[in-house]
């Protein structure tokens, strides 16, 4: 049976991807950068008929087009979009490939009576294609060339067998020549598909080498290509039936301890750690139970993930007994297999068991670490992260002393620049015994911080005789004096 | 424990004692990207807060002495007037209006300039600020930085410490370790040991907190190591308002955003300049190392002052310098002046040579005269340009060719003694052999003797608007807003709030305004050096002891660190080596003559004040003659009329954007044609404006004005000019207005006149020509008219020979040779040479025959095989494959250029056979098949070109046609057109016309008219566009390679214009011509595209769309 292949191919792929999420009129284009300035790399019909076009760069088309808006192209998120459409795509038949950044390639071949043909289901493409805010353009043909030459140069169905008939009037350009070429055989006269296959082959062969002819061969059939689909995602699951209804919490744990290796021998394979597990408990009268388990860290070891499950199992309300159980990783992360050293480094495993305990109880983002932070400002010198989600990094170099502690700035009553002799603070009477500094730290120009709208600050050191070690600073474009933090 | 002073103190006194400070240290903005202030903005704020000394250190680098020094003398010069003149002053560090009168400069004692580098080392983490105390020690310092920078790539500098160990004699060093370790000591001791007595300790206070137990730890530092400590700065900024620009060039730097500098921004703005009692505070415990730096700063003796220039001795001849110069200018004049020397010119030269006598520049005259004397026995032309025309000696040593029976000299324009200042003698020789000129003085000095000096590239309003923008975060849609905003105009960093508005930016967005107001500090900031076009520094002793060199992009090349104000400012001479390319095309043109005709010309004889060439003139008839082909020229020519040389000298003159900008356009013309009476407004403004009818059309006249209308003297008037030009820096332009118009009012001219006096002046700043430089360049264009109007065809082929140059492209310059009835023959392998060349006629006149320097991507080399293997002929393509052993590739151009015509190839044919040879040299079994057992193909018939793909064709690879205009044959498709040669004789009124664009103007000082010209077969349109029109129909004037315009037509006298009402874009049109390069027809050369177009032409390779930005994003692949 010969083959029936679908070429589709979205020409503004890069831009209805945007504009489909955040919906504008007016000339829109995607840029992307390439010989040293933004060019455009897809424009909206606005934008076309502004005359602008792809490759131009992005100041030029300001230059013809002053009302264009346009935004930085992200490859991975078309890539993600692709293969999204290539996903949808398998309603109509289950052999799907990519082609290139902007097309899908779909095999056919027996699928298309399930729609009622072909011209019913490109209708039914169309349709789909058009509600979703697409441009699209598709052509239908026994080879994979022949159906992109279509799909690039003269939209529509080539009847099976059909083939050279309905390429003879492309240009040549719709072989997916180089450019090189196909300005070369423009040149020589040769405009069309008819005519370079009215060329002796050999000729052909001499000044172009293999590839044109492959191309040629290609399209018309007598060279075969194959279309190679993605390979579908692993599913980390595993599941226990049992003849019996179960009850008991140990039985439930038991059972897991058979699911856990299973599945943990699945995410080594893959190199994948579980970050979420679920355990779904199919009771007898159809109820569902779910133990949800999150982990501080991407994990696979079984017999750790074994006795975290205890407390959540716990929980669960056998009812009329259980008769299946089903382990889900919902969520897994790349973890690449560790060589065994002789010295083993340092483990933090005992850290991670922890915060996985205390997170399955209080909620694993309560759980937080401080990071040090790029900044002389003291408040931005460190921020706050979940410990799950993060590693302990950095150093905690600062090139002056900071205080253990800091709060919101304190006002005390003081004035002068020099640091007062003796103050009240928080109801104490304090003296000063040594003051060092001061150390001045300017407003981070660039942000408009509401707590530094005092202007720059002066701080101290300020040794009390009652032994309290302050850190104050003094505010010298609009005078005032603060307790920052405090010492050790 | 006390704080550092919140306010800024403008009194020195502290504590009832007079502290005197010297700032040791400071970084200009000559350390690129990291310095925040100027040279002179440093300079002028340390008189502002009354320090007594302050060093300019930047990092391995002396490139912005010279400005300080500048700036200071400046500053000296000027106490007295602006103290006098006004109370109210501009704080020349903030440019803030300072109120009040108890402002003024320390006047009496500004602050010495103290010469230094801070040496950057590679291998230390120790830097030292190095202060030469005398000229021998700045020699030194000099000749160190230059080792450092030879021994580097462009723009940097590699210092080791053994370097300095070795060659700091005489310098103060002052070192400033990063961190206070072992490895610092050993080394600041070992320095130490080595010059004792001149390495100190520098202590910078860092505002951290820790100052004071930092400064007890230098000072044990300092005790251990016999370096004394001294007070610095560590200065970055001359005012804590630079910070935020500080932080950004840090950005700018490290290529980060202002959201990422982290810790890299400066923590507070501590690092300004101070005044002494606030460095008292800070070293209130160390007292003495704040008086060192009194001691340091009375130690450095040396000034650039001492810089005495010395010529070197070559050009003397071991003869003394003034009588060679006389002797050679005697000869000279009797060389100019074979009937005799007139008393006039006797006198003129007597009064020059002694004033080069009592100002000791002779030599220079002689080293110029000696590089002029090369030139002319390579068979090099030269001229002299710009001021040099005024001087009769520069005429007898033949450096110019303009005598002063053309022109007056004002010898006081080129040389005078209140000026103090030596002259600039500019010369250009032939674009394609200055580098022979060069090459023979780097030779004939030596490199260690002769450099190139620098041009200190600025940031632009563009590349600075880029930066900030990026550092900032600003989108690339709000950042190409801002440049097309700016576009065209050269804005001062001003943008308005309403234009803000125009274009979608929201002024009351701080971020922005931040944004704004930051790409107008960093406008005009240095970004780095690059070569100057042909400033040439020769010295007597060693140039390295002058100003330290370094390595430039050019391979082979030196240039010093200065750029030619620095040198101006020094008083070191300098020689312009300059290149033009119409001296290129009049050599070559005085050749063809020799070679075709027989006759020996040369510029200086040239048959003067020939009627017919004027004629000529006067017709327009001017493409390709120098100076007067531009649009606007050409336009001018039919109402200017030009009879004699002097004429022609305003017309170079008058279409200028000085003369433009100051409205003397008009009024000289109509003057001229009588439709408006000639007056002077006043009698001494006759003697000055006589020449011209009462207009200033010359930068001299405007200085005279200056002098005679508004009472400046010589000194002032020229110090307006020169301040003009570059105003940026000082921001005086006001006052100067100020009192020009005020002292004109008071001698009694009207208002109206000055002011716009004044304007023209400003417009002469950057744009004006002195007489003598446009009779220079008059010279020229009435050579090159001459040539054009006698020897058309000698003329055409030598300006084909000399491109690029000029203002047209070849397919303008061949078109206007066939209008001359000259024959164009094509290209062709068995006739053809590299440059194109003259075939006599039979009957008897001269052919042009196209070479192959006219096909895009053609190597000269494998044109001289060709003719060099040509013999008697090449009878196929294997032949021209096999003797000339050219490679299919290169067969392939001349396959596109249709050059096998010749043996009845047409192109198809030719590139098919072309593309079956696939080896580069032919492999020896094959080329010798036996008998029977060649290969024989199969015959194809490939379907015949027709005129328009053929036309296609030949744009493509020639960028013109000799065949047919692409108007021709697209004529029948577009109905109701009037043809171009009609537009002379039909009556006014509507016409739609139809043309290739040829170029694109739009000159900044017509108010955004964009000028087209339009080409079709009969000949040439210009259209106006109006900005109106423009805004309308932008993408087509914009983008359009082919227009067709609605519009009126204009005459006035036999100028033609189209005012544009409707502007169409055909260019899709061209494809049906049915060629895949169709792109390839009507591109215009950008340096003839003024106005906004898409920038490059794009290289596009097919036609669709989507395969045409393949080249340009290369990921997408097939599978």
């Amino acid at each position: 049976m010969k083959k029936r292949i679908i070429s589709l191919w979205f020409p503004r792929l890069h831009s209805d991807r945007i504009l489909r999420r955040q919906p504008m009129t007016g000339p829109f284009a995607v840029t992307a950068h390439a010989q040293n300035t933004d060019r455009l790399l897809c424009v909206n019909q606005e934008a076309q008929s502004a005359g602008l076009e792809r490759g131009m760069s992005l100041s030029d088309a300001h230059a013809l087009c002053p009302s264009l808006r346009s935004e930085p192209h992200h490859p991975q998120a078309d890539q993600y979009f692709l293969s999204g459409l290539s996903r949808w795509a398998r309603r109509y038949c289950p052999w799907v490939a990519q082609d290139g950044g902007d097309g899908l390639l779909m095999d056919i071949t027996g699928s298309a009576h399930l729609f009622g043909g072909e011209e019913a289901m490109l209708n039914d493409l169309g349709h789909r294609l058009g509600h979703a805010r697409l441009n699209a353009r598709w052509g239908v043909a026994d080879t994979r060339g022949a159906a992109w030459a279509l799909a690039h140069y003269r939209p529509g169905i080539a009847a099976m067998g059909e083939t050279e008939r309905a390429l003879n009037s492309l240009p040549v350009a719709a072989l997916r020549i180089a450019p090189q070429e196909d300005v070369t055989l423009q040149r020589l006269g040769v405009k069309t598909i008819g005519q370079l296959t009215k060329l002796p082959r050999a000729t052909l062969g001499q000044r172009f080498g293999a590839s044109v002819l492959m191309r040629l061969d290609q399209a018309l059939g007598t060279h075969g290509e194959t279309i190679s689909p993605e390979a579908e995602a692993p599913v980390y699951a595993t599941r226990l039936t049992f003849p019996e209804p179960i009850g008991l919490s140990s039985d439930v744990m038991a059972a897991l301890e058979r699911l856990l290796p299973a599945l943990c021998a699945k995410l080594r394979d893959h190199q994948m750690g579980a970050r979420t597990m679920l355990l779904i408990c199919r009771r007898v009268d159809g109820q569902d139970q779910q133990v949800e388990l999150r982990l501080a860290r991407p994990l696979r070891d079984a017999a750790r993930i074994q006795p975290l499950f205890e407390r959540g199992v716990g929980t669960i309300d056998a009812g009329f007994g259980i008769d299946q159980l089903r382990l889900v990783a919902t969520q897994v992360e790349h973890l690449a297999v560790e060589q065994i050293a002789h010295h083993a480094p340092q483990s933090q495993d005992g850290l991670h068991d922890l915060i996985t305990r205390l997170g399955n109880r209080i909620g694993l983002d309560n759980i937080q670490r401080f990071l040090p932070a790029d900044s002389h400002i003291p408040e931005r010198s460190f921020k706050i992260a979940a410990a799950a989600w993060s590693e302990p990094s950095g150093t905690w170099v600062s090139p002056a002393p900071r205080p253990i502690r800091i709060f919101p700035p304190e006002g005390i009553a003081a004035t002068g620049n020099a640091p007062p002799k003796r103050f009240r603070w928080r109801r104490q009477s304090l003296a000063t015994a040594r003051a060092t500094g001061p150390e001045r730290i300017a407003p981070e120009w660039w942000l408009m911080d509401e707590n530094w709208r005092s202007g720059m600050r002066d701080y101290w050191r300020i040794e009390t005789q009652q032994g309290r070690r302050l850190w104050m600073f003094y505010t010298p474009q609009n005078p005032g004096w603060f307790v920052h933090g405090e010492f050790a | 424990m006390d704080v550092l002073h919140p306010a800024k103190p403008r009194v020195v006194r502290t504590w009832g004692i007079c502290v005197i400070y010297s700032e040791l240290c400071t970084t200009s903005n000559f350390t690129f990207l990291r310095g925040a202030s100027h040279p002179e903005e440093l300079v002028t704020r340390a008189a502002d807060l009354g320090l007594s000394a302050i060093a300019i250190t930047d990092h391995n680098s002396l490139a912005g002495v010279v400005r300080a020094y500048a700036a200071l003398k400046e500053l000296r010069r000027n106490m007295d007037e602006i103290t006098i003149r006004s109370t109210k002053r501009v704080d020349p560090s903030s440019r803030e209006e300072l109120q009040g009168q108890d402002i003024t400069l320390h006047g009496d004692h500004l602050p010495k300039l103290i010469i230094g580098a801070r040496l950057i080392l590679e291998d230390s983490d120790v830097d030292w600020v190095a202060l030469p105390r005398d000229r021998k020690a700045y020699e030194a310092l000099s000749r160190l930085l230059t080792l450092g920078k030879r021994r580097s790539e462009k723009g940097s500098c590699q210092l080791y410490y053994a370097d300095v160990l070795e060659g700091a004699q005489g310098m103060i060093l002052i070192a400033l370790p990063h961190t206070l370790e072992q490895e610092a000591s050993a080394h600041i001791r070992q320095m130490a040991r080595r010059y004792p007595g001149h390495v100190y300790l520098g202590a910078a206070p860092r505002y951290d907190g820790s100052d004071q137990e930092y400064f007890n730890a230098c000072q044990t530092l300092a005790h251990s190591t016999a370096a004394p400590m001294v007070a610095v700065g560590d200065i970055l900024m001359h005012h804590g308002s630079r910070r935020q620009l500080a932080d950004v060039l840090t950005c700018i730097r490290e290529g980060c955003r202002i959201d990422n500098i982290g810790t890299l921004a400066l923590p507070n703005s501590e690092r300004r300049l101070k005044s002494p009692a606030d460095m008292a505070r800070l070293f209130r415990h160390h007292p003495a190392a704040l008086r060192r730096t009194q001691e340091i700063a009375d130690k450095c003796a040396f000034c650039l002052s001492e810089l005495s220039y010395e010529y070197p001795d070559e050009i003397t001849d071991g003869e003394d310098a003034q009588s060679r110069l006389e002797r050679l200018s005697e000869a000279g004049l009797n060389w100019r002046y074979p009937n005799g020397v007139t008393d006039q010119v006797r006198a003129l030269a007597i009064k020059e040579l002694a004033l080069v006598k009592r100002l000791g520049f002779a030599a220079y005259f002689l080293t110029v005269h000696d590089i002029v004397q090369f030139a002319k026995s390579q068979g090099i032309l030269c001229q002299g340009r710009g001021s040099a025309a005024n001087s009769i000696l520069c005429y007898a040593l033949g450096v110019t060719d303009v005598g002063p029976e053309t022109i007056t000299m004002v010898f006081e324009r080129f040389m005078s003694e209140y000026r103090g200042e030596p002259p600039d003698i500019d010369v250009d020789f032939e674009h394609e052999r200055r580098e022979e000129v060069i090459q023979h003085i780097y030779e004939k000095y030596g490199r260690e003797r002769a450099g190139l000096c620098a041009t200190v590239v600025h940031f632009r309003t563009r590349a600075a608007i880029r930066e900030v923008g990026k550092v900032m975060g600003l989108s690339q849609d709000v950042l190409s807003n801002l440049s097309g905003q700016i576009w065209g105009s050269y804005s001062r960093g001003e943008i308005g709030e309403e234009r803000l508005r125009a274009v979608g930016l929201d002024p009351s967005d701080p971020r922005l305004m931040q944004t704004l107001r930051l790409i107008g500090e960093l406008i005009g900031f240095p970004r780095h050096l690059s070569q100057h076009v042909g400033g040439f520094i020769i010295t007597k002793g060693r140039l390295d002891h002058l100003c330290p060199i370094e390595n430039a992009a050019m391979e082979d090349r030196t240039i010093i660190e200065w750029d030619k104000d620095d040198i101006d400012t020094l008083g070191i001479l300098k020689v312009d080596i300059l290149s033009l390319g119409m001296l290129t095309c009049i050599r070559k043109s005085f050749d063809l003559i020799t070679q075709h005709e027989g006759e020996t010309l040369s510029i200086g004889t040239i048959p003067q004040e020939d009627k017919d060439t004027y004629d000529m003139l006067c017709r327009a008839d001017a493409i390709g003659v120098f100076q007067v082909e531009s649009r606007a020229q050409m336009n001018f020519l039919p109402r200017m009329k030009p009879q004699t040389f002097y004429d022609l000298v305003i017309e170079v003159a008058i279409v200028r954007p000085g003369p433009i900008q100051g409205g003397m356009v008009h009024p000289y013309i109509n003057r001229r044609q009588g439709k408006e009476a000639i007056e002077y407004p006043s009698g001494a403004l006759q003697e000055v404006l006589g020449k011209t009818f009462g207009v200033p059309l010359f930068q001299e006249q405007a200085m005279q004005i200056a002098v005679v209308g508004a009472g400046f003297s010589p000194e002032e008037a020229d110090h307006l000019r020169r301040s003009l030009a570059t105003f940026r820096k000082m921001g005086t332009i006001g006052t100067f207005r100020d009192r020009f118009v005020r002292g004109m009012l008071e001698r009694g001219y009207e208002e109206d006149f000055a002011v716009r006096c004044f304007s023209q002046i400003e417009g002469f700043g950057e744009y004006g020509f002195p007489e003598s430089h446009a009779a220079a360049f008059a010279m020229l264009a009435y050579v090159s008219a001459w040539l054009k109007r006698h020897h058309p065809a000698v003329f055409a082929c030598a300006l084909l020979n000399s491109q690029p140059m000029g203002f047209y492209a070849p397919a303008q310059i061949v078109r206007d040779a066939r209008e001359h009835g000259i024959e164009i023959r094509p290209i062709c392998v068995n006739n053809s040479n590299w440059d194109n060349h003259l075939e006599r006629r039979s009957d008897g006149r001269l052919a042009l025959r196209l070479g192959f320097r006219q096909i895009k991507g053609m190597k000269q080399e494998d044109a001289e095989w060709i003719s060099a293997c040509r013999g008697n002929g090449y009878y196929d393509i294997p032949s021209l494959w096999l003797r000339a052993g050219l490679a299919p590739a290169a067969l392939e151009r001349l396959a596109e250029a249709d050059a096998f015509g010749g043996m009845g190839l047409n192109r198809r044919d030719a590139l098919w056979r072309i593309k079956s040879i696939r080896a580069d040299k032919p492999l020896p079994l094959l080329s010798d098949p036996m008998d029977g057992e060649a290969i024989y193909e199969p015959g194809v018939d490939l379907p015949t070109m027709n005129l328009g793909e053929e036309v296609v064709e030949d744009y493509v690879s020639i960028r013109m046609s000799l065949r047919a205009h692409p108007v021709e044959l697209l004529r029948p498709l577009l109905i109701g057109l009037t043809p171009h040669a009609e537009l002379t004789h039909i009556p006014l009124g509507p016409v739609d016309v139809c043309g290739l664009v040829i170029t694109r103007q739009r000159p900044g000082t017509a108010s955004g008219v964009i000028f087209l010209t339009l080409e079709d077969e009969t000949g040439v349109s210009n259209v106006v566009v109006w900005p109106k029109v423009y805004e309308q129909f932008r993408t087509a004037v914009i983008g359009g390679r082919l227009l067709r315009v609605r519009g009126y037509l204009q005459r006035e006298g036999i100028v033609v214009h189209v005012i544009a009402q409707e502007v169409q874009d055909l260019s899709p049109k061209l494809a049906e011509l049915g060629h895949p390069r169709d792109d390839a027809i009507g591109i215009t050369d950008p340096k003839t595209d003024e106005a906004p177009r898409p920038a490059t032409p794009k290289p596009r390779n097919a036609w669709h769309p989507r395969d045409q930005a393949k080249k340009l994003f290369p990921s997408r692949d097939f599978h």
